[in-house]
């Protein structure tokens, strides 16, 4: 039972973060606040494919003495997997670029409204 | 609204720890994930690109084409925020 | 990684994660996220992935933060809850 926790508690924090995102998208009423909310569902997305790629006794994805062009093998279970690395460095920059238009949705919203509370901007479209 | 919101988020999360149930352990060297197609880029990426650093082999040689839609993306959302924050000529 | 500092960097992650969304002024939101996104890049760099936590650090700490500042900074800094 305490060797399940170990090896899963990691796990869990993730989902934790992830709700946390997910309750101020859909519970708050301030557009900035649901955007941080949307930061940080995706971070929690990040955090767990890169956990993913972790391997224990491994080593950074560089290999070492990669320029002597030396006769030893390279050894896979020596270094962690670099494959989520390079999808979540995509993920990042995707992430940025979708924060940016989203905030440029939320000063138009603002100029046009002249508030960012959602059920202020609701009443005043009746 | 607010309790509606909380007993959602608490469902979804109970349902996401049950299937964290399955999941390899944490740090573990024979899950899946590197079994399967990591091995060969980890033992070919250096003799195939000549560089140390996988993740830039990766990144910028075998997946050249997917770093270049990421730039298509970002000319996207700058053309995007250029054209929501442009304030309109008033016409009389 | 340290299995203390590890678990020490997902409080700290957690803390900071329910402080940017509950707390009033939004600009002390924004510097909590900043501070939240350092702490993930440690965490990252703890787990290995060099690449993606010196993104992090310079996209998302960075670049991210001085959009929300701007954003708050054209529209109102209060906010209902």
């Amino acid at each position: 039972m305490f060797d399940f926790i170990v090896s899963k508690y990691n796990y869990w924090i993730y989902v934790i973060l992830m709700m946390i995102g997910f309750y101020a998208m859909i519970g708050k009423r301030n557009l900035v606040k649901k955007i941080i909310g949307m930061n940080l569902f995706q971070t929690a997305i990040i955090l767990f494919f890169v956990s993913t790629a972790a391997k224990r006794g491994g080593t950074l994805p560089i290999i070492e003495h990669g320029h002597d062009h030396g006769a030893h093998a390279i050894e896979a279970a020596a270094y962690i997997n670099p494959l989520p690395h390079v999808l979540m460095l995509t993920a990042i920059v995707v992430m940025v670029s979708t924060l940016g238009v989203a905030l440029a949705i939320v000063i138009a919203i603002y100029r046009r409204y002249n508030t960012l509370e959602e059920d202020e901007i609701l009443r005043q479209r009746k | 609204m607010r309790i509606l919101a909380l007993i959602t988020v608490i469902i979804t999360g109970i349902i996401l720890i049950y299937g964290t149930v399955d999941m390899p352990d944490w740090g573990d060297p024979n899950s899946p994930a590197s079994k399967h197609v990591s091995p060969e880029y980890i033992e070919e990426a250096l003799e195939k690109t000549a560089t140390p650093n996988i993740v830039t082999a990766v990144l910028a040689d075998y997946r050249s084409y997917d770093t270049l839609g990421e730039t298509a993306v970002i000319f996207t959302a700058g053309i995007a925020c250029i054209l929501i924050l442009r304030r309109r000529r008033q016409r009389k | 990684m340290i299995a203390a500092f590890d678990f020490m960097l997902l409080l700290f992650v957690i803390i900071c994660a329910i402080a940017a969304i509950s707390v009033k002024d939004l600009l002390s939101a924004v510097y909590i996220l900043g501070a939240y996104s350092f702490f993930m890049c440690l965490l990252w760099a703890g787990m290995g992935a060099v690449d993606v936590a010196f993104t992090e650090a310079s996209v998302s700490a960075g670049i991210g933060t001085v959009l929300l500042i701007a954003a708050v900074s054209k529209t109102k800094r209060r906010s209902k809850d």
